[in-house]
C-alpha cells in the first residue's frame, strides 16, 4: 500500500508541476506587461514630440540568444520588455547552443510553435534551415550582435534574399568595415598621452579563430599598419610582437599563462577577443595585473573595479555594443508583421555596422554606467517606447528605413543619457 | 484436459499498466497537441515529425541494447562524429550521390565496428557495459572536436542534395525511414533468435547462458544492430539541417533513454521488453515537449518540467530494487 502511495504521489508531483510551469509561464508574460505598462508611463513623459503614432497589431516576438544570462542578455530583454505595451508585442526567449545546428533549428522550431509571428536571432548556425522553417511558417526573422558572415558569404541567396530575413545589426563592425584597429591604436594614444611619464612602448595581441571571428584578424592586422604609421615620426616607437598562432590565438578558452613568457617584454594586452572572460583571469592568476594593461572589448561585470586609474588599473580599454541596437531588428520584424515598408526600404536584408561605447578614461565608464547596459533599467535606454513605435513604417508614415540603420552608427559613448 | 485460466480485468490491468500508462501518455500528449496548436497545426504536425524520426530510428535500434538491460552513453557522440564524416566524405568526392552513398557506407561499418568493440570487450574484459560505452564517448567527443579543428570552422553543410526540395515530399521520406526500420526491427526482435535471447540475457543471463546460447555472440550482434539504426538515424539527422559542428548529437544519448522509459520499457531488460516502447516513447517525448512551448510553458522550464516527469515515471515503473539502472 505504501508504494502505491509513493507512485501516486510521484505522478501527482509531475502533474503539479506541468501545471505550475504553465503558470510560470503565463505569468512571465503577465510580468512583462506590468514591467512594460510602467515604462510606459515613463514613455507618455519623454521628449519625442511626436504625436502618439497608430498602434500596431498585438503579436509576439521570440529572441534566441547566445547565452542565457549577462549583462547584454539581462539588460536586452529590460528593454524588449520595456517596450512591450506600446509596441502590442509580447516577448519570449530562449538560447541556442554555439556547436549544434541541429539543437538551434529545434529551438527556432520551439519558437515557431509557440505562435511567435517574428524571430531576433543572435547567432548564425543552421541558418540556412532556420530560414526555410520560417519560409514555411510564413515567420520573420532578424538579426542582433551578430554579423551572419557564414551565410553572408556562403549562403547570400538563401539567406539575405529570402523576403523572410529582415537584416541584422552587428556586434560592432562587419568584416568588411573593420575599424576596431584604428580604435584600439587610439586608445592606446590617449593612454600614452595621459601617463606621458610612463607611456606604453611595448604591446602583444590576442583574437580568436579566424575562422570564427575574421574581423579580428582583420582589426589585429589594422592595429599593426596604424603603429607602423605612428612610428614613422614617433619620438617614442611602440614594438608590437606578431601573432604567435599558438599561444595568440584564443581557441575559446582562457589565454595560456605561457603567453607572458613569450611576450615577456609586453606592458599591454591588445585583446580583439573578450578580455575579461579570457585574458583577464589569467593575468590575475599569473600576478601580472599590475604591471600589464589591458584593452579589449565586452563587458561582463566586475571590470570597473579595476578601470582606468581604479584599483589596480589593468582596463584600459573596453568596447560594449549598445542593447538599444536591437531596435534594429525589431523595427524591421514589426513593418513586416503590420504589413508596412519604409519608401526606402532596400531590396535585399542587410547586415548593419554598430558604432560601440568606446570605453577608455574614467570618464568614459563614468558615462557608461549610466547606460541601459550596465544599469539593465530601460529608463536608460537611448529611444523610448513612443521613439520606437515612431521608427515604424505603419507607426510614422515620415519613417524612413535611412533614419532606421542611422540610429545604430550614432550609439556612443556620448549618446547615453 | 486442464481447464484454461480466466483473466480478470483486474488481472489484465496488472499486467499490463506499464504499456496502458505509456499509451496513454501518448494519447494525452497528443490531444493536448491537437487542442493547444491551434493555426499551426500542420507546421507543428511536420516539426514533430522531423524531430521524432532520428530519435526514433535510433531509439529502435537501442530495444537490442536495453532489452539485455544494458545501456550506451556513446550514441550522442557517435552520431556527432558520423554526422561530420558523412559530410567531409561526400564533399571530398565533389557532393555527387557516389560520395553521399560511399560516406553512409563508411559510417555503418564504424557504427558496426563500435557496436562489436562495446559489446565484445564489456564481455571479454568482464566490465559493464556503460563502461565501455564511456570510453567510446570519451573517445568520440575528442574525434568530433579534432575533425572540425581540421576543418577551421564552426560547422560544415554537406555539398549534395540529401533531402527532396518539398517540405511534404521530405515529411513522407521520414515516415517511410520510420515504418521500414520499424518493421525490420520489428522482425528481427520478435520473429528470429536476436530478439528471442537478447529478452533472456535480460531476464536472466545465467540462465539463458546455461539453456546453451553463446550470450557473449548475441550481445555483440544486438550492439551490432544498434549500430546500424545509429548509423541511419545519423543520416535522418543530418537530413534536417544539412550541417554538422562540434556539438552535434550532444544530449542524445539521454534523450533515447528518456525515450525508451517513456514508451514503457523495462531499464533492467527482459521478457517484457518491446519495440513499441521505442516509438511510443519517441513520440510522447517529443509532443510532450512541443506541448508545453504551445502552453506557454517558459522555454527555460521545459527541460525542468521534463526532468520532473522522468523522475515520476523511473519512480512508477520502478520493479525491484536491484534492476532500477542497468548493468
Amino acid at each position: 500500500m505504501k508504494k502505491v502511495w509513493k507512485k501516486i504521489t510521484a505522478v501527482l508531483l509531475a502533474g503539479a508541476m506541468t501545471v505550475l510551469a504553465s503558470g510560470c509561464g503565463n505569468s512571465g508574460g503577465n510580468a512583462s506587461d506590468s514591467s512594460s505598462a510602467s515604462s510606459d508611463s515613463g514613455a507618455q513623459t519623454s521628449d519625442s514630440g511626436s504625436a502618439p503614432a497608430a498602434e500596431g497589431k498585438a503579436c509576439t516576438i521570440g529572441v534566441a540568444f547566445y547565452t542565457d544570462t549577462g549583462f547584454a542578455v539581462d539588460s536586452t530583454k529590460a528593454y524588449l520588455e520595456s517596450l512591450s505595451d506600446t509596441l502590442n508585442v509580447k516577448f519570449t526567449y530562449t538560447v541556442l547552443t554555439q556547436t549544434d545546428e541541429a539543437a538551434n533549428l529545434t529551438k527556432i522550431q520551439e519558437l515557431i510553435s509557440s505562435n511567435v509571428d517574428g524571430i531576433i536571432c543572435t547567432m548564425d548556425l543552421g541558418m540556412t534551415s532556420i530560414i526555410q522553417e520560417c519560409e514555411a511558417a510564413g515567420v520573420y526573422l532578424g538579426g542582433y550582435l551578430c554579423d551572419y558572415d557564414t551565410s553572408f558569404n556562403t549562403a547570400y541567396d538563401q539567406v539575405f534574399k529570402s523576403e523572410y530575413f529582415v537584416g541584422t545589426a552587428t556586434d560592432g563592425q562587419n568584416p568588411d568595415d573593420v575599424t576596431i584597429g584604428n580604435t584600439m591604436f587610439e586608445s592606446l594614444m590617449e593612454y600614452n598621452e595621459r601617463n606621458g611619464d610612463a607611456p606604453i612602448t611595448h604591446v602583444s595581441m590576442a583574437i580568436f579563430p579566424t575562422w570564427a571571428f575574421p574581423a579580428q584578424q582583420i582589426g589585429a592586422d589594422q592595429f599593426v599598419a596604424a603603429v607602423e604609421a605612428y612610428n614613422e615620426t614617433a619620438e617614442t616607437p611602440i614594438t608590437v610582437d606578431p601573432l604567435n598562432e599558438e599561444s595568440d590565438v584564443l581557441a575559446f578558452a582562457p589565454i595560456d599563462t605561457t603567453y607572458f613568457a613569450k611576450h615577456a617584454d609586453s606592458q599591454a594586452i591588445i585583446s580583439f577577443a573578450a578580455g575579461s572572460a579570457f585574458v583577464y583571469p589569467t593575468m590575475v592568476q599569473a600576478g601580472v595585473d599590475s604591471s600589464m594593461k589591458l584593452f579589449t572589448t565586452g563587458y561582463d561585470g566586475g571590470e570597473d573595479a579595476n578601470f582606468g586609474t581604479t584599483g589596480k588599473g589593468t582596463y584600459q580599454q573596453t568596447m560594449v555594443t549598445a542593447v538599444e541596437s536591437v531596435t534594429y531588428p525589431l523595427v524591421l520584424l514589426l513593418n513586416k508583421i503590420n504589413g508596412a515598408e519604409f519608401s526606402d526600404q532596400p531590396a535585399e536584408a542587410e547586415r548593419i555596422s554598430t558604432a560601440q561605447y568606446v570605453i577608455n578614461s574614467d570618464e568614459d565608464m563614468a558615462q557608461f554606467q549610466k547606460s541601459c547596459f550596465y544599469t539593465k533599467d530601460a529608463a536608460n535606454a537611448m529611444y523610448t517606447p513612443q521613439d520606437v513605435l515612431n521608427m515604424t513604417a505603419y507607426g510614422n508614415p515620415d519613417a524612413t528605413y535611412a533614419d532606421l540603420k542611422g540610429i545604430l552608427s550614432t550609439m556612443t559613448i556620448d549618446s547615453i543619457k | 484436459m486442464r481447464e484454461k485460466e480466466k483473466v480478470t480485468p483486474a488481472d489484465f490491468l496488472k499486467q499490463h499498466v506499464y504499456d496502458i500508462a505509456a499509451y496513454a501518455g501518448l494519447i494525452v500528449t497528443f490531444i493536448l497537441f491537437l487542442i493547444f496548436s491551434g493555426s499551426r497545426l500542420s507546421y507543428n504536425m511536420a516539426t514533430v515529425l522531423q524531430s521524432a524520426s532520428a530519435y526514433s530510428i535510433i531509439a529502435l535500434g537501442a530495444v537490442f541494447v536495453y532489452s539485455m538491460g544494458y545501456m550506451d552513453v556513446s550514441v550522442g557522440q557517435q552520431v556527432g562524429v558520423y554526422a561530420i564524416l558523412m559530410i567531409m566524405i561526400t564533399n571530398a568526392m565533389g557532393g555527387t550521390a557516389a560520395g553521399v552513398a560511399a560516406g553512409f557506407l563508411v559510417i555503418l561499418a564504424l557504427a558496426l565496428l563500435c557496436g562489436a568493440f562495446n559489446g565484445a570487450v564489456a564481455v571479454w574484459l568482464k566490465l559493464p557495459s556503460i563502461v565501455t560505452s564511456l570510453f567510446l564517448m570519451f573517445f568520440f567527443t575528442g574525434a568530433q572536436l579534432l575533425l572540425m579543428e581540421s576543418t577551421g570552422t564552426n560547422s560544415i553543410s554537406i555539398q549534395a542534395v540529401i533531402k527532396p526540395a518539398d517540405r511534404n515530399m521530405y515529411n513522407v521520406m521520414l515516415v517511410l525511414a520510420i515504418v521500414i526500420v520499424a518493421v525490420i526491427v520489428t522482425y528481427f526482435f520478435k520473429f528470429t533468435k536476436l530478439g528471442k535471447y537478447t529478452r533472456g540475457i535480460g531476464a536472466n543471463e545465467v540462465t539463458t547462458a546455461q539453456c546453451g546460447v553463446n550470450t557473449t555472440k548475441w550481445k555483440v550482434i544486438a550492439y551490432m544492430a544498434f549500430g546500424v539504426c545509429v548509423a541511419v538515424g545519423s543520416f535522418i539527422m543530418l537530413t534536417r539541417t544539412g550541417s554538422a559542428g562540434k556539438g552535434t548529437g550532444s544530449g542524445y544519448a539521454m534523450d533515447i533513454m528518456i525515450c525508451l522509459i517513456l514508451g514503457g520499457m523495462p531499464l533492467s531488460g527482459g521478457m517484457k521488453s518491446k519495440v513499441s516502447s521505442a516509438l511510443v516513447g519517441t513520440f510522447t517525448y517529443v509532443l510532450l515537449t512541443n506541448d508545453l512551448t504551445t502552453m506557454g510553458v517558459d522555454l527555460n522550464m521545459i527541460n525542468f518540467v521534463k526532468a520532473v516527469i522522468f523522475i515520476a515515471i523511473i519512480m512508477v515503473t520502478c520493479r525491484k530494487k536491484d534492476g532500477v539502472l542497468p548493468r
